[in-house]
This record gives structure tokens, C-alpha cells and sequence, in this order.
């Protein structure tokens, strides 16, 4: 008698299959290959002012690369800080506003509601720029001085040089600062953190919705118990890719901020610094010494902004909803 | 390389676009245009009102000029890269910045002088609640303003130029531009022609050893800066930000609608960079007449500064156009046939506009030689420019500067000492500071604004200081003080109702939820 042996499958793919199989490959190699050029491109450009410079270029705060005196102490926390406060303004507002489309909007609502955040993400920046310089910063200062007046004692929220009592005090000290840039890049990130928690939050099993429902749950206990654990990850996940492009923005902060050189911890106060704005002012003037210093700073911020992203996407896989998607 | 740089300055270049809100439409075309080809060039800021004019003007033509105002270091950078067609600059290639020297292009280049104008000080104060308008200084006060020494607008010196001005004691807050400018070159070099010692002595407390002329302010605490002429314009024009003072092109503060400082000439009066007062002060300057320098045509304005006439405005200049003399790395002849056609039409036509934008038309020698460096450009079309045709303001039959020699004199007030002339100056010139109605210093030709906003005062002689007027009646009165809410400090109990709300606040969000969940639990172990 013969014995029963397990089949060996084998998987014959015809000719589309494999050419569909090697243009997927192919178009996912080709980004990983040009992300592993733009890093040792600007590692090659960097390599001169980083030999110069050595290991002051990361607590040098000036920006003087024709002297010999730079580092990126002060643009590096500077960039921090705004994308900080972008975050602090975005995440509640996008969390607001993807519960709202998807649990909360009538269902006609909902398609138009999508597609006016997703109309958001595509203004332009420069159009966001001018907005905040021209709008938001004179709007924005009596609040700053509201802040700074009663929650100047709380560390980043003072402002020097300004004598609260005196009526006739200059307000351009709230001007042009980390504060006012945060929140126009806040506000610019927001769309994209929208979509993503809006995406995973459509994906939540109906049936465990509807069992928390069906147990008596208000609609808000069934956000807190189902929606919310199980869109956690795309929470996170979504709020880190925000902060990765709030890490990036140039254009609107390089028109809003008045760039200083030295680590600026009040974000109420004039003076702000961004590695992004700092390459889109120097780029044009810079002699080749001052470009590999600026192609520095730049790799400084693609390794800060890879890092951040590749830490959103392995929360987002982690998570239930990541995982399922 | 050259894809990186022109991404980042395409960015930049739209960025311009939509500051100086110009977006050239495409459009009508004539149909009998010669074959234009597109070209693009990059630079000053300083000059690019008028060439903005200019390039729609051209548009007509079936021309299609695209201009970036990044600033003239970027323009120089840009041009010997070879990224654009020309650049714009007002200083020329060969200086030592901060240590760096500017090297020359590989490509071969002239200079051509496109306008003049004067670097003005745009100012944003207030006195009672009503804008001033005729603020005059002297040289050395905006050099103090501008090196930390003048920190307060109530400083005595600037209470000498301004008899009869009450300034309040609000802090100095001088815009500089951040990025390597041509403005910051001019002014630079002013204060390091004139008032050394004070210039020297702020570069070394800033840690920049003799920074002489420079395309790139130092800064120092207590100061903004601002990227772009649009920049630091934009932000003196906020109305909040008080007590702010740049230095910008005339033509800006026309555009904005805010007044400019008067600034003592060596003749001792207090003039506007008018189109006339800048080409008085210009008669001073010293043109490189070398043909075969590779400065030939540059300018050298210690004439300007010193100039005697008391027209002259002293920090008038030039501004020029840098334009490739070979085909080489993307420039055509096509292109220099373009490029030609547009310099013929700004160094003729285009020089009757330059008053009303807010510049100085070129005088005829310089439009001469201008016109020779553009037959230089590979594809130039001399032939078709008739010199006597151009309708320049400054051309006559005798050679003589006309619009220099039939400048105004300036009004016996603003002469240095005496009673201050009320009439508002730049873009305010309709707003008259103080209680004297209807005076006009003929000075303003550049009818940004006409008259009315200050007529109406009925009877009444008024004392100095700021008035205030009635819009429906025109009754005017003058304000003796004007009250102002303080705020006290330390912790009032406002501070504890706002501390208390947050708290009360926090408390509704966090404490349901937790009693929630331990009220469950309870029921669960129970």
C-alpha cells in the first residue's frame, strides 16, 4: 500500500502575475534606494563641515559656518520646539475632528466634511505663511501677553524684556516667536493627522461596537471602550507622522520666525529657530563651506525626522488596527 | 545639485510671487511679438517693485520675464551658478563680506544700471492714538537706532530732530532683514562711511570685528528680522507692532501706506528719498567710467553721502542689473534676444514709472551706457531703441539732469532747528501730523494718496501735541492724555478665579470617568 505523503504545492505564476510582482518590487525598492541616496548625498556634502566643526557642531549655537563657529544646538531645539507646539494644537483638534466624522456627523455630512480637511492639506504652505504673518500674528499677541502675564512663572512661558505694567510697552517682543509658528504648523499638519485617525477609526469591528451598544453603552462609553483602544495605535501613529512633517515645515516658519542663534526656551517670545527655515535662508547665500554646514544641519534633521516616522510606523503595526490594515 | 537648489528656489520664488501679490496671468499675447522665449533672473528685493511693473508691462510684448526677489546676495549667487538668466544687485561681485570674499562668475557678465531710489526708514509710531507722520532724524540718530544705543522713541536726540513731536517712551524696536540683502549692504556702507566709530563699536559688541559693509545685519537683542524688503515692510505695517523702524526702499512704504523718516542732509535740511531729492543726491555719486574694469559702471557714493545740495537725499543709490555677455550653460541667443528686449524697454519706457513706484528715474548718461552694455547680450537687438523717444523725466536737450535741476527746494521747515513741518511723508502723505491743516510741501509726486484725511478743523488755534478730530463734525481737540488701563501685577484674584476655572475645568473631564470605573469595580467584587 502506499502511504499518504503531503503534496508538494508548487505556485506556477503566469506571466502578468510575475510582471505584476516585479514592478510592485521594483517601485518598492526604488524608494528605499532614493531615501538611502538623499541621506548619503547629504552625508558626502556634510562630511566637510562636519570634519571642520567635530563634535561642537552638536552643542555650538551660533551659525557663523565662514568663522569656523556653527552647530545646530540651538536651530535643532528650536525645531523641536515649534513642532512640539504644532503638536500640542493639532492632536486635540484632530481628534476632535475625526471622532466627529465618523461617530458623530450624519451620514450626508460625512463625505463633505472629509473632503474639506482633506482640501486643507492641499493650500499650500506659503499660503499658510502668509496667513500667519500677515493675520494670526497680530491677532495671536494679546493672547500671547495674556499667557505669558499669568503663566510666566511656568518655565517656557515667560517672557523677558517686557514690563507687564507699563501700558506703552513694545508688543513686538510676542511677535514672531516659536508660539506663532507652532500653531500655523499645527494648524497645516492637522488634515493629515485627521485622515489617519479617521481611516482607522472607520475600521472598528462593527460587531464590537455594536456589542458595547447592545450592553447598554452610551455612544460616548462605546468610543471610550471600543473606538478609542482599538484606534490607539493610529492615535499615535498618526500624530507622529504630524510631528515628522511639523519637524520639516519651511516655508510658513521661515516667514513668520525672527531667526536667532542661540537656544531660545520661551516660545512666547520674539525669535525662533527651525533647521528647515534656517537651509531655506542660508541655501541661496552660502558660500561651500556654509552649504556643507547647511547640508549638515539637514542631515541632522532627515535623521530626526526618519527616526520619528519609523517609530510611528512600528507603534502603528503593533496595534490592533495596524495590524489589521 | 542644481535640481536641489532650483527646487528650493522655485519654492522661494513662488514665495515671492504671492508676497509682492503679483501673479503674472498668461494671456493676451500680441500676435505680431517676435519669438520671446521665457527667461528668469533673481535678486534685490530692493529693486523688484519696479521691475515687477516692468515685467507685467512687458507682458504685452508677448515677453515672459519671471523674477524671484530673494535678495541681491542670493541674485549674485544664483546668476554665477548659472541657475538664472540675470541677476539683480546693488552691490557689485568682487567684495569681502564677514571675511568672504565675493568671487566673480566663471561666466562673462556686465553690470547695467536699471534705477535709482533711496533706502528709507519706515516707521510705525503713534502719539495719542494718531500715527505720526513727519518724523525727522539725523544721520547718527538712526545709527544709534539701529546699533542699541537709542533705545527709547522719547530719547532726547530724537526729541532735538523733532521739536515738534511729543514721542512716547516706548522702546526702539529696530526690523533688519535676515537674509543677505542689498538694502543691508547699502545702509551698512553708510553708516560705515559716516559714522564709523558708532558702527565699528556695535560690530565688535556683537562679536563681528570691523564689519564695514555687509550684506548681512548683525543682530542683537531687542531687534527683528525679517526675510525680504515684503518682510520687513509687512511687519512694520502691522499695526500692533509699535515703535518698529526698518530700512526698505522707498517704493515700500508708498505701497504699505506708512510714512518715512526725513533724514538730515550735509546742507542741513531734513529731505524724502522723493524721485527728485534721489536724483539731486545722485549728482554726487562717482560712476566707474573703466571700460575695462570688471567694475565699469559700478558706483561709489561717498559723493552721495556728503552731497552739499539741500535736495540731496543721502542714501540714494543705484541698483543694476547683472546680465551674461556669452552663451553659455542654459543662456541662448533666444534668450539674450528676450533678455535685451526687456532691458531696452525698462532703460527707455520703463523709466517713466520709476516716480510713481517709488524710485528715481536714470539719468540720460547712464541710460546711454546702460543701452551699450545691452548690446553686449548675446542676441541684442540695438537698433530699435530711438533715445530721443524714451520720455524720460531726466532727459533734455542740453544733457542736463531735468528732473534735478527743477527738484523743489525743500520747505524753509524742514530746515534742521526750525518748526517742524507737519505734513505726512511716504505712503502717509495724506495724514498730517499735528494741528496745521492743508500744508503741502510739494515734495509728494507720487499721488499714492490725495488729500482730505486730515481737512476739516474748523476755527481754533490748536497748541502742539496730538489732536484728535471728530469724523462727522470735524471739530478737532487736542488731547492732553490719554488714558490707558494698567494691569497689576502679582497674583490678584483674577489670577485665582482663572487658576480655580482651569482647575474646576480639569476636574469636570478627569472626575467622572474615574468614579465611573471605580464604582464598577466595586459592583464587580461585591
Amino acid at each position: 500500500m502506499l502511504t499518504d505523503t503531503p503534496r508538494k504545492l508548487t505556485i506556477i505564476r503566469d506571466r502578468s502575475d510575475k510582471i505584476f510582482r516585479g514592478v510592485v518590487r521594483a517601485g518598492g525598492s526604488t524608494v528605499l534606494v532614493i531615501m538611502v541616496l538623499v541621506g548619503s548625498f547629504l552625508a558626502f556634502r556634510a562630511s566637510q563641515a562636519l570634519n571642520k566643526a567635530g563634535w561642537s557642531f552638536f552643542t555650538e549655537q551660533a551659525w557663523e559656518p565662514d568663522a569656523g563657529r556653527f552647530g545646530i544646538a540651538a536651530v535643532i531645539v528650536g525645531t523641536i520646539l515649534i513642532a512640539t507646539v504644532a503638536i500640542v494644537v493639532a492632536l486635540p483638534l484632530s481628534l476632535g475632528t475625526a471622532l466627529f466624522i465618523t461617530e458623530y456627523a450624519p451620514r450626508k455630512l460625512r463625505s463633505f466634511l472629509v473632503s474639506i480637511v482633506d482640501l486643507m492639506a492641499a493650500i499650500p504652505s506659503v499660503v499658510f505663511g502668509l496667513w500667519g504673518f500677515f493675520f494670526l500674528q497680530q491677532s495671536i499677541v494679546p493672547v500671547s501677553r495674556w499667557i505669558s502675564q499669568y503663566f510666566g512663572w511656568i518655565p517656557g512661558l515667560g517672557v523677558t524684556g517686557v514690563d507687564p505694567t507699563d501700558p506703552l510697552a513694545t508688543t513686538t517682543v510676542y511677535t514672531s516667536s516659536t508660539f506663532i509658528a507652532g500653531i500655523v504648523v499645527g494648524i497645516m499638519v492637522t488634515p493629515i493627522v485627521t485622515s489617519i485617525m479617521r481611516e482607522v477609526f472607520s475600521q472598528t469591528p462593527v460587531g464590537e461596537r455594536e456589542g458595547a451598544l447592545a450592553l447598554g453603552a452610551t455612544r460616548w462609553a462605546m468610543i471610550r471602550n471600543v473606538v478609542l483602544p482599538f484606534g490607539q495605535g493610529g492615535i499615535i501613529g498618526g500624530t507622529m507622522l504630524g510631528l515628522g512633517r511639523a519637524l520639516g515645515e519651511t516655508i510658513a516658519v521661515y516667514m513668520i520666525i525672527s531667526p536667532v542663534f542661540f537656544i531660545q526656551p520661551n516660545i512666547l517670545q520674539n525669535g525662533a529657530s527651525s533647521v528647515a527655515a534656517l537651509i531655506a535662508l542660508r541655501y541661496g547665500e552660502s558660500t561651500e563651506m556654509g552649504l556643507s554646514a547647511l547640508m549638515a544641519a539637514g542631515l541632522a534633521l532627515f535623521t530626526m525626522t526618519l527616526i520619528v516616522n519609523f517609530g510611528a510606523s512600528i507603534v502603528v503595526s503593533r496595534s490592533r488596527s495596524g495590524a489589521a490594515s | 545639485m542644481n535640481i536641489r537648489r532650483t527646487f528650493i528656489k522655485s519654492t522661494r520664488a513662488t514665495l515671492a510671487l504671492f508676497l509682492t501679490g503679483i501673479i503674472v496671468s498668461g494671456g493676451s499675447t500680441a500676435a505680431l511679438a517676435v519669438d520671446y522665449v521665457p527667461i528668469s533672473g533673481a535678486g534685490s528685493s530692493w529693486s523688484a517693485n519696479a521691475i515687477d511693473q516692468w515685467r507685467r508691462n512687458v507682458k504685452q510684448y508677448g515677453m515672459s520675464v519671471n523674477y524671484a526677489s530673494t535678495g541681491s546676495v542670493d541674485g549674485r549667487n544664483q546668476f554665477k551658478g548659472g541657475t538664472v538668466d540675470y541677476g539683480v544687485s546693488e552691490t557689485p561681485y568682487g567684495l569681502t563680506d564677514n571675511g568672504v570674499l565675493d568671487e566673480l562668475p566663471a561666466r562673462p557678465f556686465v553690470y547695467v544700471p536699471i534705477v535709482a531710489g533711496g533706502t528709507s526708514f519706515m516707521y510705525n509710531i503713534t502719539s495719542g492714538g494718531n500715527p505720526i507722520t513727519n518724523l525727522r532724524l539725523s544721520g547718527d540718530v538712526v545709527t544709534k537706532m539701529f546699533t542699541g544705543v537709542i533705545t527709547k522713541w522719547n530719547d532726547p536726540l530724537i526729541a532735538a530732530d523733532n521739536p515738534g513731536l511729543t514721542l512716547p517712551d516706548r522702546a526702539v524696536v529696530p526690523v533688519v532683514r535676515s537674509d543677505g540683502s542689498g538694502s543691508t549692504a547699502q545702509f551698512t556702507l553708510w553708516m560705515a562711511t559716516k559714522y564709523k566709530s558708532l558702527w565699528d563699536s556695535y560690530c565688535a559688541k556683537v562679536g563681528r570685528n570691523e564689519c564695514g559693509q555687509t550684506s548681512f545685519f548683525p543682530t542683537t537683542a531687542g531687534m527683528v528680522a525679517q526675510p525680504n524688503s515684503q518682510g520687513v515692510s509687512g511687519y512694520v505695517a502691522q499695526k500692533a507692532n509699535e515703535g518698529t523702524i526698518t530700512y526698505v526702499e522707498y517704493s515700500y512704504a508708498l505701497k504699505t501706506g506708512f510714512p518715512v523718516a526725513k533724514i538730515l542732509n550735509d546742507a542741513g535740511y531734513y529731505v524724502e528719498p522723493t524721485a527728485s531729492n534721489v536724483a539731486v543726491g545722485l549728482l554726487g555719486a562717482k560712476i566707474n567710467q573703466d571700460k575695462t574694469s570688471k567694475m565699469y559702471l559700478t558706483q561709489e557714493l561717498g559723493g552721495v553721502y556728503n552731497n552739499k545740495d539741500a535736495r540731496a537725499y543721502p542714501l540714494s543709490s543705484y541698483s543694476y542689473m547683472i546680465v551674461p555677455t556669452t552663451e553659455q550653460s542654459a543662456f541662448t541667443t533666444a534668450k539674450g534676444a528676450t533678455l535685451s528686449a526687456f532691458a531696452n524697454y525698462f532703460l527707455c519706457e520703463g523709466q517713466q514709472q520709476a516716480e510713481v513706484l517709488g524710485y528715481s528715474p536714470l539719468p540720460v548718461n547712464l541710460v546711454k551706457v546702460g543701452l551699450e552694455q545691452v548690446a553686449k547680450i548675446p542676441g541684442a537687438d540695438p537698433s530699435t531703441i530711438n533715445i530721443a523717444k524714451c520720455n524720460n523725466p531726466t532727459f533734455s536737450a542740453s544733457g542736463e539732469n531735468t528732473l534735478a535741476k527743477n527738484a523743489p527746494m525743500p520747505d524753509p521747515c524742514d530746515k534742521k532747528g526750525a518748526e517742524q513741518c507737519t505734513a505726512g511723508t511716504g505712503g502717509a502723505a495724506a495724514t498730517s501730523t499735528g494741528g496745521v491743516v492743508g500744508e503741502t510741501t510739494g515734495t509728494d509726486t507720487t499721488g499714492a494718496t490725495g488729500t482730505g484725511t486730515t481737512g476739516g478743523m474748523l476755527g481754533g488755534t490748536m497748541g502742539t501735541g496730538p489732536t484728535q478730530c471728530d469724523a462727522d463734525t470735524g471739530t478737532c481737540s487736542n488731547i492732553k492724555a490719554v488714558p490707558v488701563a494698567t494691569t497689576s501685577l502679582g497674583w490678584a484674584a483674577t489670577n485665582w478665579i482663572i487658576l480655580s476655572v482651569i482647575i474646576v475645568l480639569v476636574l469636570v473631564v478627569v472626575v467622572p470617568p474615574v468614579l465611573v470605573t471605580y464604582a464598577a469595580r466595586k459592583v464587580r467584587s461585591s
